[in-house]
């Protein structure tokens, strides 16, 4: 039951409180590059879930049953990074392999992922916070779904900034960061939500 | 296929020469970080001793310590420094604790804490310089007992701990631990299992009884000897001449003891809080009183309100001199007016009579608690004279 | 000539193709170590150690390196010298190591690195790579200032960790936190966008220049891509 409990703490936490893009700053690059239509930002999100996942249930064992073992945890951001860009790869080639229609829809997305830097964030963040690796999975999937929520909202307000006027200087991606400020001071309302949930 | 495998060696070379530069960057900074790491781990031990140097954590997985110590430290100078856990008001209460090599404490402080009035933040001053005797001497906050209690038993569990760890050794047993060793020394057959006695007899030489739950026996306190008994009143231990002579015949007198209850019916103006009683053989009455606790109006059983009654069970000889007494239960606030029901509170009342019983101190910060229990007392009193008076009612 | 155009290597990421405030790159640890003048100097400083040093080696293996493993290479590159200095910043600056946090590691997935790496590095001899790789830290050391001036001084009265004296009741705590952050670096492109009006490359979608998989990149999002040089 304490187990359930702190899984949801930490699920719900990484959705809403320490929303990946909106309070800690990663991923930043797709969140503003990529949020531009709805099905875009959806795809974008999907993926970056996916491979949010798989990097850690690759990396928690490697650190854990690896590195540390061996006393080699400073090669810990290399070899990270080497996992997701070789996952990223592999999950591109079994897509167009075996599931041609979804790599149509998300294929595009994947290439971009390597250099997205929450997926590393979530990889290394899941170790220094100690997580095991049931937390581990659970807190990329909540940084995943909240990347995804952060993307989805996003892109339906810069449809509407399309649809005005905006003063010269600010167009394009000035008036995109300013925009995203108020979602991200939208989202700073849920803090202590979820401690209060279980309190 | 050339291609591809030129790809993989020269990735492989890089991947190579990247882990041999990070192995050198590694060896060369390692060193520095753990100095780094291990010098801000000091600052906080530097705060509970002051110029203490070369703190050294201890593995502390093979001595026997203190329940609420969590680590230890050891420093150069003959120190030690104590991490430790307690509960005050609520748990979680952390705090460290550093003891000199003379056994005095050189610092305490609360790393963290769930308090709520936030006098754990300085109440460790208080031990500065202070040695085992000096800690006991410490005066908790009234209001936060349970804080500053806890506290100070804390900071006395790292005194204690610095001994152990300095090869002495320190009696860690609390007072009901070394009695109930003391009884299963005395009586093996009792399994360690004791209860004390309610003694309805007048009896001479003895300080306390205590029986085996699984009936092999009984053992009985004469001064610092633990006397034990058989079942069958014979004593077992080896006590001198008069001292085993004595406690056969006092113990066969109290196994002697027949009581016949008392119907209360057949006496007129009986205090209401005499609930039953019962008379020996010889003369003696057994009394269950009912006291005003603390929440019932101005501990006057004759208003309750909403709290909850003191019961007491009390023998006394019939010319009114109190034989043994007992709290049989109570729901007092906990660690105040509770101190009712231990045996250093109701055991005062032995021996008393109707002068000289009201000169028992007051329960510190529990007054209503105790003005209802000396007036229930004060109740058996009346009702012994009651008692002795005769039937009222004739059938 | 020679010297004017190593002169104009230098200069560009500072001014016209500031990585930050221009070509809109490393935006992640822009918004987040910008809190405070100290973070966001050591956070420039380390970045433009790790930029100058990869670019070096990449420019030095560049006809070594075949082109169809170059990205694992430049990634394996740049994440070891990112490891180095994070160990070297965690002996030598512990209180900077603890500011910076998981940051610090994030400079390995940073844009302007491997942006620079794919774009000019890889194609550029060892002396110009350097100076580029100079040129951009410094830019992006300088935009990351900029931004922690602002932030620390209107939002938490202190400058590099140290309180401005009366300045405290007017501070502005939005501007530390995570919106805050968004708000100025929007008005900060805004500004320049003003300034160098005409003259700074226009910018009106988000690049994937430093993204280095934009040559592989056929898919119209990236509609900026490849950047005169």
């Amino acid at each position: 039951m304490d187990l359930m409990k702190s899984l949801i703490v930490i699920l719900l936490s990484s959705v809403l409180v320490n929303n990946y893009v909106l309070s800690r700053f990663l991923g930043i690059c797709p969140f503003l590059g990529v949020s531009k239509k709805l099905d875009q930002a959806t795809g974008m999100g999907v993926s970056v879930t996916a491979v949010m996942l798989l990097a850690t249930a690759v990396t928690w064992p490697i650190q854990h049953l690896l590195l540390d073992r061996v006393g080699l945890g400073y090669m810990q951001t290399i070899i990270f990074i080497l996992v997701i860009a070789a996952l990223v790869q592999m999950l591109e080639l079994i897509l167009k392999r075996f599931f041609p229609a979804l790599h149509k829809n998300l294929g595009v997305y994947l290439p971009l992922i390597t250099t997205n830097c929450a997926v590393l964030g979530v990889a290394i963040n899941n170790i220094t916070d100690g997580y095991s690796f049931l937390e581990s999975i659970v807190s990329s999937l909540g940084c995943g779904l909240g990347f995804l929520l952060a993307m989805v909202l996003f892109s339906g307000m810069r449809s509407r900034i399309d649809e005005t006027n905006i003063p010269k200087p600010f167009r394009g991606l000035a008036v995109t960061l300013i925009a995203a400020s108020f979602i991200s001071l939208a989202f700073m309302g849920f803090a202590g939500v979820v401690d209060a949930l279980f309190a | 296929m050339k291609n591809s495998v030129k790809s993989t060696l020269v990735l492989v070379c890089i991947c190579a020469v990247m882990a041999l530069m990070l192995a050198v960057t590694n060896a060369i900074t390692a060193p520095i970080i753990e100095k780094n790491q291990s010098a801000a781990a000091n600052e906080a031990l530097l705060q509970v001793m002051p110029g203490g140097q070369g703190f050294e954590k201890m593995d502390i997985s093979g001595y026997t310590l203190p329940a609420t110590v969590t680590e230890a430290y050891k420093e150069a100078n003959g120190g030690y420094v104590f991490t430790l856990q307690t509960t005050g008001y609520s748990s979680g209460l952390v705090i460290m604790c550093g003891v000199n090599a003379d056994g005095t404490v050189s610092g305490a402080t609360c790393l963290s804490s769930t308090e709520t009035l936030g006098y754990e933040k300085t109440f460790g001053d208080n031990f500065n310089g202070k040695n085992s005797d000096g800690v006991d001497a410490v005066d908790t906050i009234s209001g936060a007992t349970k804080t500053t209690g806890a506290y100070r038993a804390a900071v006395k569990d790292a005194l204690n701990a610095a001994i152990i760890l300095g090869g002495g050794s320190v009696d860690l047993r609390t007072e009901e631990e070394i009695l109930n060793d003391n009884l299963s020394a005395a009586l093996p057959a009792g399994e360690g299992k004791f209860t004390k006695l309610f003694i309805v007899e007048v009896i001479e030489g003895i300080d306390a009884v205590y029986t085996a739950d699984n009936g092999k026996g009984a053992v009985c306190i004469v001064g610092e000897q633990f006397v034990a008994v058989d079942e069958a009143g014979a004593v077992i231990t080896d006590a001198p001449a008069d001292i085993s002579a004595n406690v056969a015949a006092q113990m066969a007198v109290l196994n002697a003891a027949t009581t016949t209850d008392i119907d209360l019916t057949q006496y007129e103006g009986l205090p209401s809080a005499c609930l039953s009683a019962k008379k020996t053989a010889t003369g003696n009455y057994i009394l269950e009183m009912r006291g005003a606790g603390y929440g019932i109006n101005g501990g006057d059983d004759y208003h309750p309100a909403s709290g909850e009654y003191i019961y007491i069970r009390v023998s006394m000889t019939a010319d009114g001199k109190i034989i043994d007494c007992l709290t049989t239960s109570q729901a007092e606030t906990a660690n105040i007016g509770s101190v009712c029901g231990e045996e250093s509170f109701y055991g005062q009342f032995v021996g008393k009579t109707e002068s000289d019983y009201n000169e028992i101190d007051a329960i510190s910060g529990a007054t209503l608690t105790t003005n209802g229990y000396k007036k229930a007392i004060e109740r058996a009193f009346t009702s012994v004279k009651i008692l002795e008076g005769g039937a009222t009612h004739e059938e | 000539m020679k010297n004017n155009g190593n002169m104009t290597t230098l200069l560009k990421g500072i001014l016209v193709e500031n990585p930050v405030l221009v070509l809109i790159l490393g935006t992640c640890p822009t918004l987040a170590t910008t809190t405070n003048v100290a973070g966001a100097f050591g956070m420039g400083i380390a970045a433009l150690v790790v930029l100058v040093c990869s670019n070096i080696l990449i420019s030095l293996l560049r006809k070594i390196i075949p082109d169809n493993v170059r990205i694992p290479c430049y990634i394996v590159i740049i994440a070891g010298f990112v490891t180095m200095v994070q160990m070297i910043v965690q002996a030598f600056f512990p209180a900077l190591y603890e500011m910076l946090g998981v940051y610090l590691a994030l400079i390995t997935v940073n844009c302007i690195i491997l942006g620079r790496a794919e774009m000019f590095a890889s194609k550029n001899s060892v002396g110009k790579s350097a100076l580029d790789g100079i040129g951009m830290g410094l830019g992006f050391t300088l935009a990351l200032c900029a931004m922690a001036v602002i932030r620390e001084v209107f939002g938490n009265a202190s400058f590099a960790g140290m309180p401005i004296p009366f300045f405290e009741p007017f501070k502005i705590a939005f501007l530390v936190k995570a919106p805050g952050g968004m708000l100025v670096y929007g008005l900060l492109i805004a500004l320049v966008s003003a300034v160098t009006r005409g003259k700074a490359p226009a910018k009106t979608e988000f690049s994937c220049e430093g993204c280095p998989s934009a040559g592989n990149c056929h898919t119209g999002l990236c509609q900026a891509k490849g950047e005169e040089l």
